[in-house]
């Protein structure tokens, strides 16, 4: 594959409610990125943005963030999926040849509507959605047991997840302050308040407000803005099926193949051996575990015997992963985006050292239906 | 804080633009068997797997299964793959919490190489086990809908 680098990005802190609009957040994020990298409006060739119309509360919503989102008398499309989605979209804009700078951004305003509830509109509306059983919450509690019954894997063993992940956020100055639990414990994530049983409340990747941005340039551009590009070394994606009944929920078959693919084109043979560090959108702790277990970062069963702690022995969510803040179409995105700051040694606080190669993955749907991941590698 | 908030715009009521989905004329079948308390699927006729609810396609072989053949009449009865309970109302808006928590189930109908999700009724919490048997509680009156079945109970 063409080189690709990953030539600036910028998140808006994290916030359960937060108290100004997402255009105003979306200006900052791009605007942001932008001024970060000493580019100017005029240097955007492209523009992703990746929103969600019933999220945004408006049809086709990408026309009212023109101005904001860099994309004004310029090259604008969007994608309704996770953002990591819309930076694969960015990159194949960018490998074309007809572009020298993307901009992608992502996110969403949960304060604003009832997350939870909107994600029973992505079940059937003729069969499940009118039953009203299935949504994000009860379909994680599914998952959950369906991976504990079948691997033999504990309650303690998941709620050890989402104490590493919260105890990482609280490192990250940009996650959510309410995940941010520096002295939290395997009780406590264990007495949460229950969700979908097994999935407590301290499980869940609480979805909350934010945008992000990213730039991508093809190589030659890329080292004329930075002398520290990511490279976008590999990319992979798959889904599967739609109802959950026809699903193993207990392993990611789309996860395996997304890996593989991506894997192949990085020329990467040895995956828990050569990754560094990986960011994975974990919308409940024990997804984590399938994700990893489904990339061959460890056995079927047995990722939680590893030690995926920041200086572990494979860095899993050093920035605290999705459960470190959720904000809806902008978590994968922020995935690239902690993966980045790795490579670049600019994870302060919670760098991994001597990071070289990374993974960062996104996903969209119940108990993540699709899945796509990136493999990156930071500049000599 | 919340309580400050001062509410300039709400949509709710302003505008009312409900979608009417058509079942399609797999799901119009499988109603038409709820309606009469029967169950049915139907066979891809490639792989042999069997789908309840009827699809118009198997996605794994990409193939149609045509809508005058392939149906399978199913039984009652099937086998609990997975469950989860919930003290959340999954469809209200601010999922608001319920009295008593609902047993939500994933069944496989006896026949079917998948699964349905529905509650579980008349269970106590300790009593449920994977793999056991349940059957359909139908609703008495029958009208060819999603809540024709109420749910499913210990067998």
């Amino acid at each position: 594959m063409e080189k690709v680098g990953i030539v600036g990005f910028n998140q808006v802190k994290m916030y359960s409610d937060a108290n100004y609009g997402r255009y105003e957040m979306i200006f900052e994020a791009v605007r942001g990125a932008l001024d970060k990298s000493g580019l100017k409006k005029k240097d955007i060739t492209t523009v992703i943005s990746c929103t969600n119309d019933y999220y945004d509360g408006r049809t086709i919503s990408n026309l009212f963030t023109v101005e904001v989102g860099g994309g004004y008398l310029a090259d604008e499309s969007k994608c309704e999926m996770d953002g990591a989605h819309a930076v694969l979209y960015g990159l194949m804009r960018i490998l074309s040849g007809n572009h020298k700078l993307a901009v992608i951004w992502s996110g969403s305003m949960p304060s604003c509507y009832p997350y939870h509830s909107t994600r029973l509109y992505e079940t059937d509306p003729t069969w499940e959605r009118p039953l009203g059983y299935v949504n994000d919450i009860t379909a994680g509690g599914f998952q959950m047991r369906a991976y504990m019954e079948k691997f033999g894997v504990s309650k303690e063993e998941i709620a050890k997840v989402a104490v590493k992940n919260r105890k990482n956020a609280a490192k990250n100055p940009l996650a959510l302050a309410e995940a941010q639990n520096a002295n939290i414990t395997v009780e406590d994530v264990l007495n949460s308040e229950i969700y979908s049983d097994p999935v407590t409340e301290l499980m869940v990747a609480q979805p909350c407000d934010s945008i992000a941005a990213i730039l991508l340039a093809p190589e030659r551009q890329a080292l004329k803005i930075t002398d520290n590009p990511v490279w976008i070394t590999g990319v992979g994606y798959s889904q599967e099926a739609y109802y959950l009944g026809e699903r193993d929920l207990s392993i990611s078959k789309s996860m395996e193949i997304a890996g593989k693919t991506a894997f192949t084109t990085a020329g990467i043979k040895d995956p828990k051996n050569e990754i560094d560090v990986a960011e994975l959108f974990e919308a409940y702790a024990h997804e984590e575990l399938i994700l990893a277990e489904a990339l061959g970062l460890a056995d079927k069963g047995k990722a939680a015997n590893l030690n995926s702690e920041i200086n572990g022995d494979l860095a899993i969510n050093p920035s605290g992963g999705a459960i470190g803040g959720n904000p809806p179409c902008a978590t994968g995105l922020i995935r690239i985006i902690e993966a980045a700051k790795q490579l670049r040694g600019e994870a302060n606080g919670y760098q991994v050292k001597g990071a070289k190669k990374a993974i960062a993955s996104g996903q969209i749907g119940m108990c993540a239906q699709n899945n796509i991941l990136f493999t990156l590698e930071g500049s000599d | 804080m919340a309580e400050e908030e001062k509410v300039i715009v709400n949509n709710k009521g302003l505008v009312r633009a409900e979608f009417n989905f058509w079942v399609g004329r797999y799901m119009d079948k499988f109603y038409d068997g709820l309606e009469q308390k029967k169950i049915v699927g139907n066979k891809c006729p490639k792989c042999g797997d069997v789908f309840c609810p009827p699809r118009s396609v198997c996605g794994k072989c990409n193939e149609n299964l045509s809508l005058d053949q392939n149906w399978v009449d199913l039984p009652d009865s099937g086998t609990l793959q997975n469950f989860t309970i919930t003290h959340f109302k999954v469809t209200d808006r601010r999922t608001r919490k319920v009295k008593d928590p609902q047993l939500i189930a994933m069944v496989q109908i006896d026949g079917s190489n998948t699964a349905i999700v529905n509650r579980l009724l008349n269970m106590p919490p300790d009593e449920i086990k994977i793999g056991m048997r349940v059957k359909v509680d139908w609703s008495e009156k029958t009208t060819g809908a999603p809540s024709d079945i109420n749910g499913f109970v210990k067998v």
